[in-house]
């Protein structure tokens, strides 16, 4: 009896090995392909590869909230950079907010009083973004890399909405001064940032970054974008994402404000009216 | 100490808005006024957006002037027939003009249209009291004794229709002017964030020649109805009212006031009001200022999203 049972167990045992090892074929047999359609000739160590994550997922906005600095690290892998300061490798570190329109306008000086005259809106600024590089963008990577992933405040796509009539009669002049403008005034608003050197190695493969959100940060998910360059080639792109949310007493009023206005504003009022009473009841009182 | 305001979006430091708020409540406590036409320029200069400093102060002015007309009243010094038909003009302009606040805002031209009333407003009241003061000051130094008020003649306002009479007041008048006064009042207090005392108080003693002691309580009374119904329309339409601002303000003017009032003791009216008058021009004079000066940035961005 024994011996039978054991018999079947180890045909058993067989068939699942064989099975296994011809599962297993293919699938290493696919790997080399999976990684080299874009093959120049490659070394056989593999492509090199970026990881990166953040110190923070996420980013309360409380009342207390005045800012805060995340940290964006990562590693190459299979790199070949022999020491840390070799500069085989650039990175290039992106994290962009939601996108939102915008509504730039001029003032011009009509009889004496500077009033809004013109106006173009903007469909799909992101209403926060921050660039830090190992160098300044333009020895890293060729124009049309940058324009292509966005990268660089001049390379931000924004897009202007049409005016009324439908027709595009804007001069791309004008449109540029706007666009200028929303770059130069979110610069001023501590909301594009740019920092050339902000990516330093601290090992042969790892790098870090702090990346600064300040305390009128728009509220919405982060996207943050990673690219690795190698001699002038973007090599590789990772993308994490940091979420940003409004907690305790300060989501609870913005939910309330904007939920139920009407309950709202009758709160306010209730909160005005017994502020009201309350500091003549006390002045009162003290006065007695 | 930081706080981040739900509203206006912003991390403020508390103690510079409570510091204001007591700025403003001892101005205004010291003259007996609202306090208004100072806080919501001031909101404006330190970077609070000017529609949410417009609504914000609303809710203020009713913190501000409940318990002033809840004292008026227990010494009888409200005209309610009066103050209801004040009433219910300045709830009609203040409904008007929340929907002016909210087409400007989208036009782009608000914080210009609020300069702009502010430099007229201001200018026309603030030269007046100043006229006034100095002219009372004047006869005072010379010996002169000061005349009440001047029987007017008005005959058009008496052959208007639809009259009324106002008992407290002693007045047998059409209720058109008062409720057109009411209705200017709700008007400019929906856009400029103010109570409209400036205009009401003078409006109802030179114009409808309302006893001057129940024109201070029966305005009151209307304040604090139409900004009430300013700030739940502010809320409602523009999303503007920022309660935590609010509350800041609110307990820095409530001391400040009443350091004022006991300061406003020791000068004389005319003194006061002299430095009044040269108050409101001041601030009138910071408001043209922001529109004639060459701005060193001519672009501005707005955000769009009204109402999320």
């Amino acid at each position: 009896m024994r011996g039978i049972v054991a018999r079947t167990l180890m045909r058993v045992c067989v068939a699942c090995a064989v099975g296994l090892v011809c599962l297993a074929v293919p699938a290493t047999a696919q790997t080399p392909a999976n990684v080299s359609p874009t093959s120049e000739p490659q070394p056989a160590v593999g492509l090199e590869a970026v990881e990166a994550d953040v110190s923070t997922r996420s980013v309360a906005i409380t009342s207390s909230f005045t800012g805060v600095e995340i940290v964006v690290f990562g590693a190459i892998e299979n790199a070949r950079q022999p020491a840390v300061d070799e500069g085989t490798y650039d990175i290039v570190i992106v994290v962009s907010g939601v996108r939102q329109q915008l509504t730039t306008r001029r003032k011009t000086n009509r009889a004496g009083i500077w009033v809004n005259t013109d106006a173009v809106t903007f469909e799909n600024v992101p209403s926060y973004y921050a660039i830090s590089t190992t160098r300044p963008l333009d020895e890293i990577a060729e124009p049309d890399v940058l324009l292509r992933n966005d990268i660089g405040f001049s390379r931000i796509s924004m897009r202007a909405a049409p005016e009324g009539d439908g027709e595009e009669k804007r001069p791309t002049a004008k449109l540029q001064e706007f666009r200028d403008a929303v770059v130069r005034l979110k610069q001023r608003e501590g909301l594009y940032l740019n920092n050339e050197y902000g990516v330093v190695y601290v090992g042969r493969t790892l790098f870090r970054a702090t990346i600064d959100l300040p305390a009128n940060v728009p509220v919405g998910p982060l996207n943050a974008r990673i690219f690795l360059f190698r001699d002038r080639d973007l090599v590789d792109t990772f993308q994490t994402r940091v979420n940003l949310e409004r907690r305790g007493l300060e989501r609870y009023l913005h939910n309330f404000a904007f939920g139920l206005p009407l309950l709202y504003g009758i709160f306010c009022v209730l909160v005005a009216v017994l502020a009201g009473l309350t500091a003549s009841a006390v002045v009162a009182r003290i006065r007695r | 100490m930081n706080f981040y305001l739900p509203i206006a979006e912003m991390s403020v430091n508390i103690f510079v808005f409570l510091g204001m708020g007591a700025a403003v409540g001892f101005l205004s406590g010291m003259f007996g006024v609202g306090g208004g036409f100072l806080m919501t320029p001031l909101l404006i200069f330190s970077g609070i957006p000017a529609a949410v400093a417009v609504g914000t102060e609303a809710a203020q002015i009713v913190a501000s002037s409940v318990s002033g007309a809840i004292a008026q009243w227990q010494r009888r010094n409200v005209d309610f027939k009066m103050g209801t038909v004040l009433l219910v003009g300045g709830i009609g302009g203040s409904v008007v003009g929340v929907q002016a606040v909210k087409l400007l805002r989208e036009a782009g031209q608000f914080d210009f249209a609020v300069s702009m009333l502010y430099v007229t407003f201001l200018g026309i009241v603030g030269t007046l009291m100043m006229i006034e003061s100095l002219n009372t000051i004047r006869k005072a130094r010379a010996g002169e004794r000061t005349s009440g008020r001047r029987p007017g003649q008005h005959s058009w306002m008496h052959r208007l229709p639809l009259k009324m009479r106002f008992h407290r007041s002693k007045l047998y008048i059409s209720a058109i002017p008062p409720l057109l006064i009411g209705c200017l009042v709700g008007f400019l207090a929906a856009i400029m964030g103010v109570g409209g005392g400036f205009i009401m108080v003078p409006a109802m003693i030179y114009l409808l020649r309302v006893p001057t002691n129940v024109v201070v309580g029966t305005s009151l009374f209307q304040i604090v109805f139409v900004t009430a119904m300013t700030t739940i329309l502010h809320a409602t339409q523009n999303y503007t009212v920022d309660v935590v601002l609010a509350l800041l303000l609110m307990i820095g003017g409530v001391i400040g006031a009443q350091l004022g009032a006991v300061a406003g003791a020791k000068l004389q009216g005319e003194q006061l009001r002299f430095l009044l008058a040269g108050l409101v021009l001041l601030v009138c004079a910071r408001m043209a200022y922001g529109l004639i000066a060459t701005p060193d940035e001519p672009f501005s961005i707005t955000r769009m999203a009204v109402g999320h």
